[in-house]
């Protein structure tokens, strides 16, 4: 088997210009995928990410029924203690906190907009989501009785920080109630729907507002890793029977549906390029066949098998996308590494934000994401070369070894 | 002892509807240990004749037949290892593989039968040296004289330690200085190893030293002559 190996590596080598330009293909090919996937996923990451760290979490506990109807009426209890009894003891969690979450109506003297009222602890909020952190101007509840709000809802309300706004919710007990709040802080984040329609206040003030007393709408988790997500969903669930349990991709199926359909354009995509590629791969092994049609022959006549020069054809094919397979995820990897520090996509900002993305992208590549190429590119390379070495083990000895 | 065997055989070929009788009727033995040529014009069917003992081709009719067995019972994975393990070819042109070197070409066909990394290399250099081609193993076919390519081939040939060499117009590529000193060393291995060759030629460096000589016409066999003349 060695002397077949060799003499497919020595085979593939005859002819450098020809076995360059095949492996320059795949290599640039491969390279090309894998930089525009690792971007496209890196936007992905960041969008699930973002939202994660922003609002959803990766885990919520409800009151039963509360992701069929999200009405303040389905609470949880004293501020939801045995819920964080069970959250506090669990390993995998990293932080957590509660909030009361319902629906408003912000008006300012010069517009009236409806928002998502999201009242919050501000120490514990921070330990799970980024807005703490992302105050462009105020502060993050450095005052009492101030609001946090997004620089689009801001700019849709036209006020600044220290403005007055008021907010009129429906309370617990169904009674249209309202309070007059100053602008505390504006904040940024890559997500220009939480930016536009969402307005923090202290838990303390939400309780009020709402007449909620010591209940709360939501407890938020977040884990040490996503992997451990399911593991910790299902100990919750043991520990609080009646209580939602919820992973971030339940509440929002279309985000991971959105992971889901990245990987299948990523085997499309990858399909695509070689399938295309493969045509150019038979072309040149077929050209190398009809050439060494003689040497077949004679390789033939002293006893290899048709089984081994079949092999031996297909090894060639597999060798030469192997090498360019190896140079394109080189190439990758220098590009990424280029790009390791991110690349700023400023001037698509608003429509990465609409999407929750950030304008800094960081390119994304698991060990998956090479996997799934080289199974790609070597299934290509092993249909291609499969009718060139079909016409190969066909040859006839006695007419192979006179061939010119 | 009958290595090989023609009964009744025949080859017809068949071009765009064209039927062309290449051989008709062939019976032939050849012994072990024999020197044989098989003879004749151009056209005569000494090639076809050989391809067909030698497993390369099959007869349109009639059985050939290589230590009592029939070739046409054999599977192709059959003939595959009936070719490697009993049957050395040389041909015209040498038919080197032209990106292993001189060494490698002979190893090849000991690696295909299993031998040993050591031994095929111990072999190697020795059916080397044996036509006279010390120190040139490291040297790939197209750094070689025609006479040495053809040397090689031989060496090849008798690598795979085979029953039968048949050799395809040998000397055809030669001038006929380095064809005396091939074909002496041949009359050499079949005189002092007992190797058995069939050559196909008109070369009559090679007739006058055969020892029975298969003249073929048309076809068939037009008569056999015994007895080297040279």
């Amino acid at each position: 088997m060695l002397s077949t190996l060799r003499l497919a590596w020595r085979n593939a080598a005859r002819n450098p210009r020809r076995t360059g330009v095949v492996i320059a293909a795949v290599a640039i090919g491969m390279a090309g995928t894998l930089v525009s996937m690792a971007i496209f996923y890196g936007m992905m990451f960041q969008m699930v990410d973002n939202a994660i760290k922003t609002d959803l979490g990766h885990v919520q506990i409800h009151a039963s029924g509360y992701d069929a109807d999200p009405e303040i009426g389905l609470f949880l209890a004293s501020g939801a203690a045995p819920e964080r009894r069970a959250v506090a003891s669990d390993p995998a969690v990293r932080a957590s906190s509660i909030r009361i979450r319902g629906e408003g109506l912000v008006t300012s003297p010069s517009a009236s907009v409806g928002v998502r009222v999201i009242g919050v602890d501000p120490e514990d909020e921070r330990s799970i989501s980024m807005v703490g952190d992302a105050i462009v101007t105020g502060a993050y509840f450095g005052k009492r009785r101030t609001a946090v709000i997004g620089e689009g809802l801001a700019r849709r309300l036209g006020v600044e920080v220290g403005n007055k706004i008021v907010i009129s919710v429906q309370d617990l007990a169904g009674d249209m109630t309202g309070e007059s709040l100053r602008v505390g802080g504006i904040f940024r984040t890559p997500s220009a729907q939480l930016d536009r329609g969402t307005l923090f206040v202290s838990l303390t003030d939400a309780a009020s507002l709402f007449g909620m007393n010591d209940a709360v709408t939501e407890v938020v988790i977040v884990a040490h890793s996503r992997d451990e997500v399911p593991a910790l969903q299902a100990r919750l669930a043991a520990a609080l029977p009646g209580r939602e349990i919820e992973r971030w991709d339940e509440i929002e199926p279309v985000l991971a549906s959105i992971l889901t359909v990245m990987d299948q354009i990523a085997w499309g995509l990858y399909l695509t390029i070689f399938i295309a590629m493969s045509f150019g791969i038979a072309n040149v092994l077929m050209m190398a066949i009809f050439e060494r049609i003689r040497e077949f022959g004679i390789l033939l006549a002293v006893g290899l098998s048709r089984r081994r020069l079949f092999a031996l054809v297909v090894g060639e094919s597999l060798m030469v996308t192997g090498v360019g397979m190896l140079i394109g995820f080189g190439l990758a990897g220098l590009f990424l590494f280029a790009l390791s520090d991110g690349i700023d996509m400023s001037g698509f900002a608003e429509g990465l934000g609409a999407f929750g993305i950030g304008t800094h992208i960081v390119p994304v590549l698991t060990r998956n994401d090479f996997t799934i190429p080289a199974v790609v590119a070597l299934a290509t390379a092993l249909v291609a070369s499969a009718w060139p070495a079909i016409r190969a083990v066909r040859l006839r000895p006695a007419e192979a070894v006179r061939h010119d | 002892m009958t290595i090989l065997e023609a009964q009744d055989v025949s080859k017809t070929y068949e071009t765009r509807g064209v039927e062309t009788r290449a051989l008709e009727g062939i019976d032939l033995v050849v012994d072990e240990g024999e020197f044989t040529a098989l003879a004749g014009p151009s056209g005569s069917g000494k090639t076809t004749l050989l391809n067909l003992l030698g497993a390369l081709d099959d007869p349109s009719s009639g059985q050939v037949r290589l230590d009592g067995e029939n070739l046409a019972d054999l599977a192709p994975a059959q003939l595959s290892e009936l070719r490697l393990r009993k049957l050395g070819f040389i041909f015209q042109a040498y038919n080197l593989i032209p990106v292993f070197s001189a060494a490698e070409n002979v190893e090849f066909v000991m690696e295909l039968q299993g031998v040993p990394a050591a031994e095929r290399r111990k072999r190697a250099t020795e059916l080397l040296a044996q036509v006279e081609l010390e120190g040139l193993g490291d040297k790939r076919p197209l750094e070689m004289s025609g006479g040495q390519q053809q040397r090689v081939a031989v060496a090849r040939a008798l690598a795979s330690r085979p029953r039968i060499i048949l050799a395809d117009e040998p000397t055809a590529n030669l001038d006929s200085k380095t064809a005396i000193r091939l074909l002496d060393l041949m009359v050499g291995l079949n005189r002092e190893g007992g190797t058995t060759f069939l050559f196909s030629s008109h070369d009559p460096l090679v007739l006058e030293r055969a020892r029975r000589r298969v003249w073929l016409r048309d076809g068939g066999i037009d008569r056999i002559e015994e007895g080297a003349t040279a």
